[in-house]
């Protein structure tokens, strides 16, 4: 049943083909070579270069698994490439480590307790390896003999042939295996799998020798090379699942499908505590390779006091992930409390942590990002639209600047024009303003608009109280 | 410039001469499967036949032998057979994994972990953790 809707939804999205962009869908590693010097401009990264250092170094140290348990603040102002950085760094760590990325507002739900939350965001950071050990007999079907006894009752016969490269032997197979053969509809030409301990057989595809057999195939063919070596073989699987999958699928009352509609709602401790033993158990015996991951924590000083305390303890725990955290603000308030703190981080966590700063970008380099999105956006521009929006990118903000490369490609569009020129970037730069222009706009006009107190800029009471 | 072209020769030849192990194990792997199968399907065939004894091949000569006496040869050759051919599929994982070391590649993931039992895997797959 599983299967079949996959298969439809599959199908839905291949119809619709919607393929969004998103802010840093350019990022493809930290553009480091192999003695971790980082290069100009590589895999979509652009300047930053002491600061793609140092996250290549916490790269080769989350590989050999020795900063386990320690924190990372990537701390700088806006748009200097904190998130591009924890990007690059998931992408460079590759599809084995776990990674989980999060905002830090993503704890403030109604469903569960902030520090459920961050359990389960820190649980979805712990991999762990596991190995799926069988035999199977794996070769090319070279004949299948079906006997019936002449009175159509009785017990059937049936004899296998199967074939690698190197061998070829029989099998003489029972009632069951005849019937589940049928089923399967195996025929000579046929490459299977069987299971021994459990004899399911699977059909791999038909051999590429028997390729000429028909004229006419169906869509389904799949042609395989014939297989080489033994006929039984000893086949090794290894998967590596997150402790957090492993909680959901044991908290009962949800079952597996909460994994997949993503409610999963609180977990019992109990739960959690059962489920550590038995890992615990697998990897004294030798069963299971724990792989501490990444967990990123995006707008960190969005967590507060009691956050702050739970990550403090949780970071001594054995089984912890590295936790990178990234920040824009300088001293600030500590959330939930009166006090203030660098980068809004209590000092005895900041303590803990290895501070990696960014720094605000060149005129090069942003000229070479907005470059970098232009590919990425599919957008030809020409030079001198490129000069006024890097000028535009170092006057405002380079958000803004990434956001009127779309604007006005569009605009170029509209007019039938391949490549985006100056007068494009112009125009929508009078058409949407940046925060500046808006600002003033709203200063030179407040008596205008609504609830307002006349104060000018005084700072309005934000914070809300938990 | 001696010494160095020496080092470089003594790190090919040991490169050269585990490679050339492993790929030997796994002929030999190849090989023992074959005589599994042949055992196997002879110990079928005397189970269905009604003779008293039979023909019994020992290297190149050809012998009438016992019928029981056959099987149980055969069968404790089974035995060893199977008893080999695992022994040589757990070395040949810390072989690859050495080689791995020599020719400087990071060593293949999990290969040394202790796979886990039947109904932990069927729980894991009924759950749809890992695919079955």
């Amino acid at each position: 049943m599983a299967s079949i809707a996959a298969a439809q939804v599959q199908e839905v999205r291949s119809i619709t083909r919607i393929e969004r962009i998103g802010a840093h869908s350019h990022i493809r590693g930290l553009g480091l070579d192999d003695s971790l010097e980082p290069r100009a401009v590589s895999q979509g990264m652009v300047g930053q270069k002491m600061a793609r250092k140092a996250a290549g170094v916490i790269l080769q140290m989350i590989r050999e698994g020795k900063i386990a348990g320690r924190a990372v603040l990537l701390a700088g102002q806006p748009g200097t490439g904190k998130t591009a950085i924890a990007m690059g760094l998931a992408q460079a760590l590759g599809p084995d480590t776990p990674f989980t990325s999060m905002a830090g507002s993503e704890i403030f739900s109604l469903e569960m307790s902030k520090t459920e939350a961050l359990t389960q965001a820190i649980r979805k950071s712990i991999g762990i390896r596991i190995k799926e050990e069988s035999e199977i007999i794996e070769g090319e079907v070279v004949e299948v003999v079906v006997e019936r006894s002449a009175g159509g009752g009785g017990a059937r016969v049936g004899r296998l042939t199967l074939k690698t490269t190197d061998m070829e032997t029989n099998y003489d197979m029972g009632a069951k295996m005849i019937d589940s053969l049928l089923k399967e509809k195996v025929q000579a030409g046929d490459v299977i799998t069987i299971d021994k301990a459990t004899g399911k057989i699977n059909k791999l595809g038909r051999s590429f020798a028997r390729a000429r057999d028909y004229d006419a195939t169906g869509q389904q063919a799949r042609f395989v090379q014939c297989p080489e070596g033994e006929l039984q073989k000893r086949k090794e699987v290894v998967h590596t699942v997150t402790l957090h999958e492993i909680d959901v699928i044991n908290s009962r009352t949800h079952g597996f499908l909460a994994l997949f509609s993503g409610d999963t709602g609180e977990i019992k401790s109990e739960i959690r505590e059962q489920i550590n033993s038995k890992v615990a158990e697998w990897r004294e015996e030798g069963k299971a390779e724990m792989i501490p991951g990444v967990l990123f924590i995006d707008e960190a000083h969005m967590l507060d006091i009691e956050c702050f305390s739970y990550l403090n303890r949780a970071l001594e725990s054995e089984t912890a992930p590295v936790v990178i955290m990234a920040t824009n603000r300088g001293i600030t308030r500590i959330r939930g409390t009166s006090y203030r703190s660098p980068h809004g981080i209590p000092l005895d966590l900041l303590d803990r942590m290895i501070i990696v700063p960014t720094s605000p970008y060149s005129h090069q380099e942003l000229r070479e990002i907005l470059n970098i999105r232009c590919e990425e956006e599919d957008c030809q521009m020409s030079a001198d639209a490129l000069t006024v929006l890097t000028r535009v990118a170092t006057e405002t903000s380079l958000r803004y600047a990434i956001q009127l490369i779309t604007t006005a490609s569009l605009v170029a569009r509209r007019r039938k024009a391949a490549e985006v020129s100056m007068e494009d970037v112009k125009k929508v730069y009078s058409l949407f303003l940046d925060e500046h222009r808006s600002e003033q706009f709203l200063k030179e006009y407040q008596d205008e608009f609504m609830f307002n107190d006349g104060s000018g800029d005084a700072p309005q009471l934000m914070e809300v109280s938990q | 410039m001696m010494q160095d072209q020496e080092k470089v020769l003594k790190y090919l030849v040991s490169v050269e001469k585990l490679a050339e192990e492993i790929l030997s194990d796994k002929r030999e792997i190849v090989m023992l499967d074959r005589r599994r199968n042949h055992n196997r399907e002879a110990l079928r065939d005397l189970s269905k036949s009604a003779q008293q004894k039979c023909w019994v091949t020992i290297g190149s000569v050809l012998i009438k032998h016992n019928l029981e006496a056959a099987r149980s040869l055969l069968e404790a050759d089974q035995k060893q057979l199977n008893i080999d051919i695992n022994k040589l599929r757990s070395d040949l994982r810390v072989k690859v994994n050495n080689l791995r070391d020599l020719e400087m590649q990071p060593p293949v993931q999990g290969l040394m972990l202790v796979p886990l039992s039947r109904e932990e895997t069927q729980g894991l797959s009924m759950s749809n953790l890992i695919p079955s």
